[in-house]
């Protein structure tokens, strides 16, 4: 029988999708022993896809090194993406498929903090373990906590609290907090006026555009309308740089000075020049001198060709720290020893000392306010650190969201 | 509330509603006469912007990438038609949701790929830089352009529509495609041409924006959400229907965002929703 066009079209066609819905995107090895399998439940596409390509970019630097080490528990490493769009339930579908059809026991990358509450509430019934190195609500480590989450990041209420203790000494009084309709932009802003409240300052005026927003011109208005002195921004990656593109326009930041809470590469890279001197909290700035820190920007820039951005560097710091842990428990596949030597343990992280916390399962590190500044020996602006703070100073009260 | 707020706050909804009615003038044309719902229609919004951007990098010239982008963009969608929703048109709808949602897919990668996740800056040509002070107010000079803008391109869509003999056999196509092809239309052909005329228009709509927003992934999903709302709220296929679908939708968002933000979607949406039950054809489209 001769096969028509048609046919060998359709063929074609099953055989293409067959073959993109059959094999998961990893690299496989040939190695002995079976791999310790991370899932990594992330955003590949859509605006949030800048920060799934940090969570790749950092796996891959760890995986390369720690495997040419002989790997843990001499196991290799072995990372597998899933692409969550950014959608809570698409996150908690993929992190099931991680969990039952991979076998997966450590689950880590989620981007939203949504995602990660969603994720987070089911690990308890799959027994497995979800590390945030991204997600910023309070309330994972607090109202939400279960045993199985770790957070090894910077929280919201963390970095609304390194800014709020910089600002307690700078002349500016009145403040407007904007943050995202979601959990973490309303965690920090709620978070930001208690703290900067309790400094005896006063928070004028709050908003909370819906994430994705093209156009900030009212809520520009109204924060110009509040005559605020400094507005507080929690809002993600992208909003974050069309609000700025925006307020430049509108001559915002001539009037009223803008607060991050986080200040990132990506924003400073998509908008240059214009962002030079804007204040924020860091979670990890590539800056810090320390000499590990140096040494891994080193590192990352020979593989990747840029400078790591915040969640590059957590990424590659919860890696670390988890893949430490597990060769201390003596196991990757009995998820409660791994819990528990992970309990009340330290760990040298890149910018400086961490401690997990038992009581919440919050890493204990320092915060940081840095100031976006030019360098000639950059291609891009750069956080500055203006001040670093101990981490018993930056984190909150165990299971809560308020500081002593 | 003060004069020159309300003022500031009314050019706001015409600069969104401007950018709006680019985006969904294309969207509800192509529906006219294609009869098929483009849901590539964001991603080509998307493509004039990055194109834009590399224009304008390429030869510092916002004004020569604001003419040459979106050519560009309608080229390559008159190309995307001939070689592929050209073969569907007789099957169910399905199919043709299916394809545009495909090449959606497919360009947004492609996207992704070429540019790397980082959002690409295009800045407004230097003598739309700046604000000025207008009765009271001071105002971006960029966002009047993107008002001007909306109101020419309107004109002289209408013009070519309702004036020009080929605005003529486009719109008998779009009364009937077969009486039009049996007194000597070539249907073929003025649907290529119709849907790459949509797709330059919406890589009009992302240049401009580009200045606005940036150019950034899922920018093509983030005003495709939009562009359908107005044009379910005018009328598929009625430009005067995209024109007061983009004034409703952009003043709902600006004076919404203002007053309610946490309601602004909700109110959009509960304006279309009672669009859909009272008058489903829209406010400007024929009933069927």
């Amino acid at each position: 029988m001769e096969t028509t066009r048609r046919d060998f079209v359709r063929g074609a066609a099953l055989g293409g999708a067959a073959l993109a819905m059959g094999f998961p995107a990893v690299r496989r090895r040939a190695w002995a022993a079976e791999p310790i399998k991370i899932g990594l439940p992330t955003v590949l596409s859509g605006s949030n896809a800048q920060y799934g390509v940090q969570v790749k970019r950092a796996c891959e630097l760890f995986g390369k090194e720690i495997n040419a080490k002989g790997g843990v528990l001499g196991r290799p490493l072995e990372f597998i993406y899933e692409d969550t769009g950014a959608d809570p339930a698409t996150a908690v579908r993929k992190a099931q498929k991680l969990v039952e059809k991979d076998g997966v026991k450590f689950l880590s990358g989620t981007i939203l903090s949504s995602e990660a509450l969603a994720v987070s509430a089911k690990c308890p019934e799959w027994k497995v373990i979800l590390m945030s190195t991204i997600n910023g609500a309070g309330a994972l480590t607090a109202k939400s906590y279960n045993r199985y989450f770790f957070r090894i990041n910077t929280s919201g209420p963390m970095g609304a609290r390194a800014l709020a203790l910089y600002l307690a000494e700078s002349p500016m009084k009145r403040f407007f907090g904007l943050g995202s309709d979601y959990a973490w932009g309303r965690d920090s802003v709620a978070s930001f006026s208690k703290q900067i409240t309790d400094a005896k300052k006063e928070v004028v005026g709050k908003d909370y555009p819906p994430v994705g927003t093209k156009d900030f011109a009212s809520y520009i208005a109204k924060i110009k309308q509040s005559r605020a002195e400094g507005v507080y921004l929690a809002l993600p990656g992208q909003d974050s740089t069309i609000f700025f593109k925006q307020a430049l326009q509108f001559g915002l930041p001539r009037e009223v000075k803008p607060l991050l809470e986080i200040l990132e590469l990506e924003n400073m890279k998509a908008l240059g020049e214009p962002m030079e001197g804007a204040i924020g909290s860091s979670r990890y700035p590539f800056t810090v001198d320390t000499p590990k820190n140096r040494d891994f920007v080193k590192r990352f820039h020979q593989m990747h060709g840029v400078y790591p951005d915040m969640f590059d560097g957590e990424t590659y710091e919860g890696m670390e720290w988890l893949s430490q842990v597990i060769q201390k428990a003596g196991t990757a596949d009995d998820v409660e020893k791994v819990i528990a030597a992970w309990e009340d343990s330290s760990y040298e992280g890149l910018e400086g000392p961490f401690f997990m916390r038992k009581c919440d399962h919050q890493a204990v590190q320092p915060g940081f306010v840095v100031q976006a500044v030019k360098d000639p020996k950059y291609p891009h602006l750069i956080p500055k650190i203006l001040v670093s703070y101990p981490g018993e100073l930056v984190t909150p009260k165990c299971r809560t969201e308020e500081f002593a | 509330m003060s004069v020159p707020f309300v003022i500031e706050q009314l050019l706001n909804a015409a600069a969104l509603s401007a950018l709006l009615f680019l985006v969904s003038v294309g969207l509800s044309l192509v529906f006219g006469i294609l009869r098929i719902v483009n849901f590539a229609h964001g991603v080509f919004y998307m493509l004039g912007a990055y194109l834009g951007f590399t224009m304008v990098t390429l030869s510092g010239s916002f004004w020569l990438s604001l003419v040459a982008a979106p050519l560009l963009v309608g080229f390559l969608g008159a190309a995307l038609e001939s070689s592929t929703l050209r073969f569907i048109y007789r099957r169910p709808p399905s199919y043709q949701l299916l394809l545009t949602f495909g090449l959606a897919l497919i360009l947004e990668e492609a996207v992704r790929i070429l540019y790397g996740p980082t959002a690409k800056p295009v800045d407004p040509p230097l003598p739309l830089q700046g604000s000025v002070q207008l009765l009271g107010a001071v105002y971006p000079r960029y966002r009047l352009f993107l008002i001007a803008l909306g109101v020419v391109v309107a004109f002289f869509f209408w013009l070519f529509i309702r004036r020009t003999r080929a605005g003529l056999v486009l719109r008998a196509v779009a009364q009937n495609a077969e009486m039009a092809g049996c007194l000597g239309a070539d249907v073929q052909r003025v649907r290529t041409l119709v849907f790459g005329l949509a797709c330059a228009l919406a890589g009009l709509g992302g240049v401009a924006a580009a200045p606005m927003v940036t150019a950034y992934l899922g920018m093509g999903i983030s005003v495709i959400v939009d562009a359908f709302v107005v044009v379910v709220i005018g009328g598929l296929g009625s430009i005067g229907g995209s024109m007061a679908g983009s004034l409703i939708v952009g003043a709902a968002q600006t004076w919404g965002g203002y007053y309610i933000s946490e309601a602004a979607m909700a109110i959009i949406y509960g304006v279309m929703g009672a669009i859909l039950i009272f008058r489903p054809w829209g406010l400007f489209g024929e009933e069927e």
